[in-house]
């Protein structure tokens, strides 16, 4: 039998699949696939749209200098005129974005320095895919354009006094921003310093001190003037090999007097030395370990050694055929054996920078890493630093200042609000540790002393934690951290974003302290607002339609949020890609980080459905749907200190028809993973007009004129003993 | 009569009333170990033959595991293995060792375990241990992703 379906019908279908389907679509950068090409092709542009972001350009040259970049040529009356470069940007860095992989962007720059165009070709930030537009990391881009490359540019804002430019950032996804700022600023200003359009930086040259000392290969390891690189196999994405390394290699800085002659041998390193002026610096290279080339088996005569180079800074200095000079011997004793060897000349005027053997400087080798899932290469580079010992300098090493690290700016310039914020972590923890003395002082009939400071974390938590931080945590930041495991584990990536960092540590802490009911009930943004909601609903005399669903119901739903959490966890071992998508379940982006009214309606429909619902049911969206609230629970079976119980309450219902999170059970007993800490049966446990059995015994006493005496930390009146009358005293 | 002050009955596991040394190894032992020879002999004929193919797939997670250190497994083979192995350990411990200790861990309270209770222990006990042995892999070079 063939079943039709009315074309109004299909047409709705139609329209419901495309809306759910559109910000997907739009996110076209997601894991995007790119041709292996892109990466090593001499021909970048032949890959990658280079005229879309060097707008006049109509031809390019092949990638060239250290790091790649491509110039690019217009033709105007009859002549070829540069208009600028462009360059990819994992060819210059490998800065890791919130995902733990780096945005690939492809950036032009025109021939004075100002930022032309960018695009990002790749990116697998969870946050683009379907929470914040790809448009809107698009906009941040354009606020690049026709700024110079040499300018102060941070994320944030312009500080004129300091000369800092500010990008406003997008809410929401702010360590993707400051790790693509940090991409921007890196990958141009590496290219304007190569073709003149930046300062190079200046070094003092080093004051070399001899000492006379006769060094054996031993000492020079120990001392660190030879250090080591090694790459191993897995880390480029082949198998292990037996232990083997893919390469491992020795270095050295050969114009220390001591060190060059232990190397090279007295006749060998004068001669060497009568070769270099002044500004000149020799390093020496040996593979003792590994099958691959340094030199690169493709190298040709007076072409460029495209595996090694010298970075200082931000300077790269890379090496040509006439900056090698064969080593033969390596004269210290104890030398290791090995099957490559060479001499590499830094000549820093050749390449418009500077280099000085006092400052620390990095041995980089250059690779590329091939991802086993998907077969596609990327960019690798692996480097270990080196700084002449002290004793070698006269006057010893220079001061450096470093410069602080993003993570720790982004902490110096919203201290104020990470201090407000982490205040209401430690109040609210605070205030919970407390929760005797606040229980004691409420009874059933006035909350207040709990609710006052419940409601206002509620408020706070909505407000401020809600909308203006945007650090509602998520299930796809767990998802995230996953990932990042996987891959690239960074803590600078997560100092980052301060709110959430310091949201996770209140969460696990206080999870196993008392269960996850304190961030749920008290703190969680999206929570709050739901049972705000529902407590508004009532005050506004929509008490009457306010219900709970029957006991046996609840039962069998409060199982789907698990469900829901244990789907999301088994998607993402197959598909992260999928799993982000899955975790649209959670209506926190389109509540707080993009907006009710910013994306497509049936997001806001869903979000808003919940809204409404719960003005209806307290927190239906927590008690069944909630993921983040399932990974929660599970180890809340665990908590160190649970909510108190007396014997009475296997046949007392007063707690358990007064708790809105259907948590108590007919025995009397609190599921712990359920207790949104609401701290009503707390109440109850002490109020002595509340909890029948201590109403029953205040009635009692009180007829047969006992005193009450307080109520113990057990919930019963301290009982009366009596004491034993004095003896009296013998005659 | 029930026991409202805890989720479910309270238990006594047979190493509850040991010293605290004591106390500390048989908790470890427990959570390494899910079988128990008491409630092997106790057991039914069927749930013997269960066991006894967790002896077998134990073997196979410890091969598992060697195998990962040699570099001859991807990581969702691993995953998969850990996640069919807690699967089974959780059916085990349901019928050897079903309790949990309630409050803080450093007490003496212990408890029936529900599914869901041996679920969230053995998932929890689990993650722990498969990340350690993960990090430790992974930062010794001998898992490649």
């Amino acid at each position: 039998m063939k079943m039709t379906i009315p074309s109004f019908l299909r047409s709705l279908c139609t329209a419901i699949a495309l809306s759910f389907a559109a910000p997907t679509v739009l996110a076209d950068a997601y894991n995007a696939r790119l041709p292996d090409e892109i990466n090593s092709a001499p021909d970048l542009c032949s890959y990658a749209p280079c005229a879309e972001v060097l707008p006049g350009a109509t031809a390019f040259t092949e990638r060239k200098g250290r790091p790649f970049y491509v110039e690019g040529y217009a033709e105007r009356e009859g002549k070829r005129e540069l208009v600028g470069y462009v360059m990819l940007s994992t060819d210059i860095t490998d800065i890791p974005a919130y995902s733990g992989k780096p945005v690939i962007t492809l950036i032009g720059m025109d021939a004075q320095g100002h930022f032309a165009g960018v695009k990002i070709l790749k990116h697998s930030e969870p946050i683009l895919l379907l929470g914040i537009p790809e448009s809107a990391m698009v906009r941040f881009n354009e606020q690049y354009l026709g700024k110079f490359v040499g300018s102060n540019i941070e994320v944030g804002r312009t500080r004129p006094g300091e000369d800092v430019i500010g990008l406003d950032a997008i809410s929401g996804a702010t360590v993707t921003v400051i790790a693509q700022n940090q991409v921007m600023m890196t990958s141009g200003a590496a290219v304007a310093r190569q073709v003149g359009i930046l300062e190079p930086v200046v070094r003092e040259p080093a004051r070399l001190k001899e000492t006379g000392a006769t060094l054996d290969w031993a000492t020079l390891v120990r001392e660190g003037s030879v250090k080591r690189l090694t790459v191993r196999p897995e880390q480029v994405g082949l198998p292990r090999d037996g232990g083997e390394p893919f390469i491992d290699l020795w270095f050295g800085y050969l114009n220390q007097p001591d060190v060059g002659r232990a190397i090279l041998g007295e006749g060998a390193w004068r001669n060497l030395m009568a070769r270099l002026d002044d500004t000149e610096h020799a390093i020496f290279v040996i593979r003792s370990g590994g099958q691959e080339s340094f030199k690169g088996s493709g190298f040709v005569r007076g072409g460029l050694y495209d595996r090694v180079q010298i970075r200082q800074g931000s300077d790269t200095f890379t090496f040509r055929d006439l900056d090698y000079y064969n080593l033969y011997n390596v004269a210290a004793a104890g030398a290791p054996a090995y099957s490559e060897s060479a001499i590499f000349i830094v000549r820093p005027e050749h390449q418009g920078a500077s280099f000085s053997g006092a400052y620390p400087w990095k041995f980089v080798f250059l690779g590329n890493r091939v991802d086993r899932a998907t077969g596609q290469r990327s960019f690798a580079n692996f480097d270990t630093e080196f700084w002449i010992p002290a004793h070698y300098l006269e006057g010893g090493r220079p001061v450096i200042r470093k410069p602080t690290p993003t993570w720790l700016r982004v902490w110096q310039t919203r201290a104020l609000e990470i201090g407000l914020f982490a205040t209401l972590l430690v109040t609210v923890a605070a205030v919970y540790a407390n929760r005797d003395r606040l229980t004691r002082a409420s009874t059933h009939k006035n909350k207040w002393p709990v609710n006052a400071f419940k409601y206002t974390a509620w408020v706070i938590s909505i407000g401020y934690v809600g909308f203006y931080l945007m650090a509602q945590p998520s299930i796809t930041q767990v998802l995230t951290w996953f990932h990042a495991l996987l891959f690239q584990w960074t803590w600078e990536l997560f100092l980052t974003d301060p709110f959430i960092f310091l949201f996770w540590i209140f969460i696990i802490v206080t999870v196993f302290l008392w269960g996850r009911g304190l961030f749920c009930g008290w703190l969680c943004p999206f929570g709050s607002l739901s049972e705000l909601l529902y407590k508004i609903g009532g005050w506004v005399g929509l008490k009457r339609y306010q219900f709970k669903l029957p006991k046996p119901l609840h039962d069998k739903l409060k199982w789907v949020k698990y469900a829901v959490f244990f789907g999301l966890l088994a998607v993402s071992v197959l598909s992260m890609t999928l799993a982000e998508m899955l975790a649209e379940v959670e209506p926190f982006k389109t509540t707080f980080l993009v907006g009710l009214f910013n994306r497509s309606w049936p997001y806001t429909l869903f979000a808003a459905g919940l809204l409404g619902l719960s003005i209806f049911i307290e927190r239906p969206f927590c008690k069944y749907l909630c993921p983040l609230g399932a990974a929660l629970a599970m180890p809340s079976t665990f908590r160190w200190f649970g909510l108190k119980r007396k014997q009475e309450c296997d046949s007392c219902k007063a707690c358990a028809v007064g708790c809105g999170s259907l948590a108590i059970d007919k025995d009397g007993r609190i599921d712990q993973r359920e207790c949104l800490l609401c701290l009503d049966c707390m109440v109850l446990y002490t109020d002595d007009h509340g909890c029948p059995p201590l109403a029953q015994e205040r009635k009692r006493r009180t007829k047969a004129g006992l005193p009450l005496t307080p109520i113990g930390a057990d919930g019963y009146y301290i009982p009366i003993k009596p004491v034993a009358a004095a003896k009296p005293a013998s005659a | 009569m029930v026991n409202p002050t805890m989720p479910t009955d309270p238990v006594e596991p047979p190493y509850a009333a040991s010293g605290t040394l004591g106390l500390i190894a048989a908790e470890l032992w427990d959570h390494l170990w899910p079988w128990s020879r008491a409630a092997f002999a106790g057991q039914k004929a069927h749930w013997r033959a269960l066991q006894a193919a967790g002896l077998a797939l134990a073997a196979g997670a410890t091969l598992m595991w060697v195998l990962a250190a040699m570099g001859r497994l991807e990581a969702g083979a691993i995953i998969g293995w850990w996640f069919g192995w807690s699967v089974f350990e959780v059916i085990v411990r349901l019928g050897s060792k079903p309790y949990v200790k309630e409050g803080p861990w450093w007490g003496r309270r212990y408890r029936k375990a529900g599914l869901m209770d041996m679920v969230c222990y053995v998932g929890f006990k689990n993650l722990l241990i498969g990340a350690t042995l993960f990090i430790a892999l992974k930062s010794a070079g001998l898992l490649v992703l």
